[in-house]
């Protein structure tokens, strides 16, 4: 009997699951690769910084107490380590601590932000202002209000990704309740002109929001500068945990939102629920060592951008930037090879995580929206690469990053039939295609 | 700013002296008469009497609740709509009793302009207020809302509930 069981909790406590890696290299759905590639995708998700965990690992195992706990200390430790955390993520965005609230991530920040004040103010304020460019959640929410009966404005681009200041001023109506613009754009890393966009809206007296999710840690968020109303941030972009993130909310003017989570009041109303202790720490930790490290992190990712940039360039011809090259974020390089398709050369780059567009959209066989914005042609859309640089991105990963971009680059053109024909001087856009 | 300031220190000074003159069973002073539960005739007998002095001292003020009931009543300047309510059997919550630390006296001005008459709210006020049950644009604390004479013919909303909502329609009285 006693060997029975022994043997059932020996049985149980082998892995079932067949190793991922072998000597071999991986295999991972239908897929061989020599080993884990080189992580280039920084946009889409950072690591998470060692010090960060370090400091979010106590509040799982030893003061795990809810911090509405008011009674006893496990609630009263959790309760500071959470305030703490929330002076951190202020001070990086030049905020008071009483203006921050947490949230489950940006997508919950930009939702409370474009519906909550819309339906708080939805009196007189019918008008919604946003751009073409903004992230799903954003364009998901106004189109919600759309069905709801709110107007909104999608304001174009221009070519090189920024929006154009006098068509923000002409698009603000008296209804007008929000004006939505993100700060550093996802897919293509340009800059929008925040303060003069800040000031237009001061002027007209319209509540500003911005998703400032992958802008936090890398430039220089100022709320008072930018004049924002309400900025959503993001965790797990600057190198802290998943699944937490936290929303700005101005408190003079107030700019007051209908929460989208009711329950027993926490965050000050806006967001109901148990505040995740040890993610809140992780998020502040990550803000506090964004906010010593940011200038050098932007230094040497500027020179890795650089070096991986011209190191294509000499090689090959053909590359595109898309979006602005002066108003941009150095850390995310958003290139088109012309002649080559995205997809396929993501297939030929197995060794290097990158991506072609944003991962939100990455689900559908569309181009991305955000290049079509840009008015790039149809064929040059779907030739997009987006390269994520961060903190942790060596030299030699760059250069490996180069060496297979290239080579693939090159046999794809090789086979690419549309390649042969301008390489015989044949202008294809003229030519009358026998099918569809 | 010193102006409403001692505006507010007079209504305090005022809110005190009728509370001890309510404790210690004093003949109340002239000046602020205790309104009984009479509430649609309340002093306007003794007030037509008198002509401009009581006029000046009381404005009326209408509560209406959330089944579009009205109350109409007489609140003398420099009483809180808080107090004014709880003297007249209306149903306003004051959990806190006045002193900016809860959202259950929350009251909702049906007129723009008479919210716009209305001092601007202090810091905790707003605080306070972002956490009441059904906030609006025109949504103020019922303690912080002092009579003054500008405000003649205020109409206040009550919320349908508070943020202590007991779901079964338990309502706690005033202590």
């Amino acid at each position: 009997m006693a060997s029975k069981i022994m043997a059932s909790t020996v049985r149980r406590t082998l892995p079932h699951i067949r190793p991922l890696s072998t000597a071999a290299g991986i295999s991972i759905k239908g897929v061989k690769i020599s080993g884990r590639p080189l992580y280039l995708d920084m946009q889409a998700t950072s690591p998470v910084d060692p010090r960060v965990l370090d400091a979010m690992l106590p509040y799982f195992i030893s003061q795990y107490g809810n911090p509405h706990s008011r009674t006893h200390l496990y609630g009263w430790e959790s309760d500071q380590a959470v305030e703490a955390a929330r002076a951190q993520v202020a001070s990086l965005i030049h905020a008071s601590p009483k203006e921050i609230i947490f949230t489950s991530g940006a997508t919950e920040s930009n939702n409370i932000s474009v519906k909550g004040v819309m339906r708080f103010y939805n009196e007189n304020k019918k008008h919604v202002i946003t751009t073409q460019t903004e992230h799903k959640c954003v364009l998901d929410s106004c189109r919600h209000l759309q069905q709801q009966g709110f107007d909104v404005t999608y304001l174009p681009v221009k070519p090189d990704g920024l929006i154009d200041l006098n068509e923000l001023r002409n698009s603000i109506r008296s209804d007008t309740g929000l004006v939505s613009v993100m700060a550093v754009n996802n897919e293509i890393g340009v800059i929008q002109p925040m303060e003069e966009i800040g000031r237009i809206c001061m002027e007209f007296g319209v509540p500003f929001h911005t998703d400032a999710a992958q802008a936090l840690g890398k430039i220089r968020v100022d709320v008072n500068k930018w004049n924002v109303s309400l900025m959503s941030l993001s965790g797990h972009k600057v190198y802290g945990p998943k699944g937490v993130g936290a929303l700005y909310m101005r408190r003079r003017p107030r700019i007051r939102v209908e929460p989208q989570m009711n329950g027993g009041g926490q965050e000050r109303g806006v967001r109901s629920g148990t505040v995740a202790t040890p993610l809140v720490v992780g998020m502040g930790a990550a803000c506090e060592i964004a906010m010593k490290e940011m200038e050098y992190d932007a230094k040497r990712v500027v020179k890795l951008k650089d070096r991986l940039l011209n190191g294509i360039r000499t090689r090959l011809d053909g590359v595109m930037v898309n979006g602005s090259m002066e108003r941009r974020y150095a850390g995310n390089l958003n290139l088109s090879f012309a002649y080559v398709e995205g997809e396929s050369l993501l297939m030929g780059l197995k060794e290097v995580a990158v991506s072609t567009g944003s991962a939100c959209t990455s689900a559908s066989l569309e181009p991305s929206y955000v290049l079509r914005a840009l008015g790039v042609d149809d064929d040059m859309a779907h030739t997009s690469v987006r390269f994520g640089i961060g903190r942790f991105t060596t030299e030699e990963e760059v250069d490996k990053v180069v060496e297979l971009t290239v080579n693939q680059v090159k046999k794809l053109r090789e086979m690419s039939p549309l390649y042969e024909m301008v390489k015989e001087g044949i202008d294809y856009k003229s030519v009358q295609w026998a099918q569809h | 700013m010193l102006a409403p300031k001692s505006l507010q220190l007079g209504a305090q000074a005022i809110k005190g002296l009728s509370r001890v003159s309510h404790f210690s069973k004093f003949v109340a002073p002239a000046t602020i008469p205790c309104v009984q539960d009479g509430e649609l005739y309340s002093t306007t007998a003794t007030s037509s009497a008198d002509g401009g002095n009581e006029e000046k001292e009381k404005i009326s003020v209408t509560f209406v609740d959330k089944d579009g009931e009205e109350t109409q009543i007489k609140v003398p300047i420099g009483m809180s709509m808080l107090e004014a309510a709880h003297q007249n059997d209306i149903e306003l919550e004051g959990a806190c009793e006045g002193s900016l630390a809860c959202s259950t006296c929350h009251v909702i001005v049906m007129d723009v302009e008479h919210y716009n008459k209305l001092e601007e709210p202090t810091d905790e006020e707003n605080d306070m207020l972002d956490l009441a049950f059904g906030l609006t644009e025109t949504s103020r604390l019922g303690c912080q809302v002092i009579a003054k004479p500008e405000l003649d013919g205020l109409r206040l909303a009550l919320p349908a509930a508070t943020r202590n909502f007991a779901v079964d329609g338990f309502k706690p009285k005033p202590h």
